[in-house]
């Protein structure tokens, strides 16, 4: 079978996602095809996992620009599946694509098997309570969760072909005439192997200091949850849950979180989950390896030096 | 401006949905359908464009279910026209479905009313099923222009420009109308209905088609094989120490055990 991947990059960058599709394929047995828009050198890192790789020089920062690429790529192609990785970008594209196709669509898949000559498809529902089974008809466009297949290994290097995309000026029907940025840190929660998160029950912006002092000792990255970021004390740039960021890190530490499923359902992909709250009773507590029952504030200080302690061995 | 939320009825996303053993789907007895949280949303961004703009502001749900009390909920909080499309047909909708569907039906309500609609809102997800494909899709086939995740729309020399959400801050996008924009949260609450409109909206009367009258064929192909429970986590170990000292180095020691650290 033949799949098409399509790859995003930051930079020059390829998204730990987009790699991850090359797993998924494999899983498959696949043939793989890989698109990529924009960056040249990515499309070289690409290559080097083995798949083949078009690559066409196009703005890669307008949607209507990479829908056209991608539908015109699909066509020429004429892949069985299409897989692109969750992100913002595949959120508008992939839906595009299946209604300009007239492919069956599955969104935020965890997990794809073989059963019977069939291919099936898992992702998570009602917030994660729920995971669905689903088949598709034909040729599916299929979204992947980040952190659901394991990064690819390096094998012999495939090769890089540049392809050239007609995009008429009707095809652009949607115009960035402006980016405002109002949040100057770039943070990395989906590739984070560490993450240190705080909730309403830290109390305080000051409180919150404590959860970015533990981040910085273990060496991960912060997290919060939605109260924090209302309250000002700290960006939305660091929300991990349904609305944020999904993440799979080794290690979660959820500090005066009370564990809402639009939060839960961010973290199940972590290893190993932490928590830390006063109420014995909180939700969080049921999915955490370790659960400690306290005033957040002092344990966080007691951890703080604790892993200090830790790190300097 | 003529401006249309497709609504879509969900369950309560404030009670956690399991899974009913007995019938191996999601149990939803004894809760309510509502609109969608990013739909509501979108009609009080929509209300507050043409409270500042002008225009009128109407809704519509497809589906196989009775749809009525979330429309004329939706006529309590500013919206001035609801239309239901309601048949057994559309139990069921997958994404592409559901999309052609509202396209026939939004095609059908123009021609009823003798007037296009210029921007079409979705919320950008539903909360139960959380594909956001929907919006999108609703766009190729009506062949607009379509922008994601608006925080806000604004009128710009008579043309339309949306905010859209980005991880830094927000894009402003300029689109060519007609558009199907999808909707976000913005900055502020949608309002709550007062006695009067409410009152008001229980006696609205909402022009309700069935698939015959819009003429939508329906083949879905994304079909639900199971549902099934994700697996369970094994119950945590819990320290209850009240001496922090010794609760910390519980907790680090056991943190090294699992090799967490």
């Amino acid at each position: 079978m033949k799949a098409l991947l399509f790859i995003e990059t930051k930079g020059e960058k390829v998204l730990g996602g987009s790699l991850e599709l090359i797993s998924a394929a494999k899983t498959l047995d696949a043939e793989i095809t890989a698109l990529v828009v924009g960056d040249r050198a990515a499309a070289d890192t690409v290559a080097a996992f083995g798949a083949e790789v078009i690559f066409v020089d196009a703005s890669k920062n307008c949607c209507d620009t990479l829908t056209e690429v991608l539908t015109k790529t699909v066509k020429e192609v004429n892949p069985d599946i299409v897989l692109l990785a969750n992100t913002a970008f595949a959120k508008d594209m992939a839906p595009r694509l299946g209604a300009r196709m007239n492919f069956g669509c599955v969104s935020d898949v965890v997990g794809i098997s073989k059963a019977d000559g069939k291919i099936v498809y898992t992702r998570p529902a009602y917030g994660g309570t729920i995971l669905e089974k689903i088949e598709v008809e034909g040729t599916p466009v299929v979204t992947v969760r980040s952190g659901s297949f394991s990064k690819p290994e390096a094998t012999s290097s495939a090769s890089v072909t540049e392809k050239t995309v007609e995009i008429s000026a009707e095809a652009i029907k949607a115009k960035i005439v402006d980016a405002v940025k109002e949040i100057s840190e770039s943070v990395n929660l989906e590739e984070a192997q560490v993450i240190v998160a705080g909730g309403r029950g830290m109390g305080s912006a000051e409180n919150f200091e404590l959860v970015k002092e533990l981040a910085s000792v273990l060496g991960g990255v912060v997290g919060a949850t939605r109260p924090p970021i209302e309250d000002g004390w700290i960006s939305r740039a660091h929300q991990v849950g349904q609305s944020g960021k999904i993440v799979a890190p080794k290690l979660y530490i959820a500090c005066g979180i009370s564990g809402a499923t639009q939060h839960t359902s961010g973290i199940t992909g972590a290893d190993y989950i932490v928590a830390i709250n006063k109420d014995e009773d909180a939700p969080i507590f049921e999915v955490a390896n370790l659960a400690i029952v306290g005033d957040v504030t002092e344990i966080l200080k007691g951890m703080i030096e604790e892993m200090k302690k830790i790190k300097a061995e | 401006m003529q401006i249309l939320i497709c609504v879509k009825q969900v369950p309560d996303d404030s009670i956690e949905i399991r899974l009913d053993k007995a019938s191996n789907k999601p149990n939803l007895s004894g809760v309510s359908m509502v609109a969608n949280a990013f739909d509501t949303y979108a009609l009080e961004l929509a209300v507050r464009f043409m409270e500042a703009n002008g225009g009128i502001v109407s809704v519509l749900t497809v589906g196989a279910e009775d749809a009525s009390n979330t429309l004329k909920n939706c006529l309590a909080v500013g919206a001035k026209e609801a239309y239901s499309v309601q048949d057994p047909l559309y139990a069921d909708l997958d994404g592409l479905s559901a999309a052609s569907v509202l396209a026939a039906a939004i095609n059908k309500i123009e021609q009823d009313r003798g007037q296009k609609f210029d921007l079409i809102l979705c919320g950008q997800e539903s909360t139960d099923e959380i594909t956001g494909q929907v919006g999108p899709m609703l766009a190729e086939k009506l062949g607009t222009s379509f922008v994601s995740r608006a925080i806000a729309v604004n009128l710009k020399d008579s043309a339309l420009e949306v905010n859209q959400e980005t991880e830094e801050g927000y894009n402003v996008v300029s689109i060519e109308t007609p558009s199907v924009v999808t909707v976000s949260k913005p900055d502020y609450d949608p309002r709550y209905p007062t006695i009067k409109t409410k009152m008001a909206s229980r006696k609205a009367v909402i022009p309700t088609y069935t698939a015959a009258e819009i003429g939508a064929e329906v083949q879905a192909k994304v079909r639900y094989n199971e549902y099934v429970e994700p697996p369970k986590k094994e119950a945590g170990i819990k320290i209850l120490e009240k001496d922090v000292t010794l609760a910390v180095s519980a907790a680090t020691e056991q943190m090294k055990k699992d090799k967490a650290i």
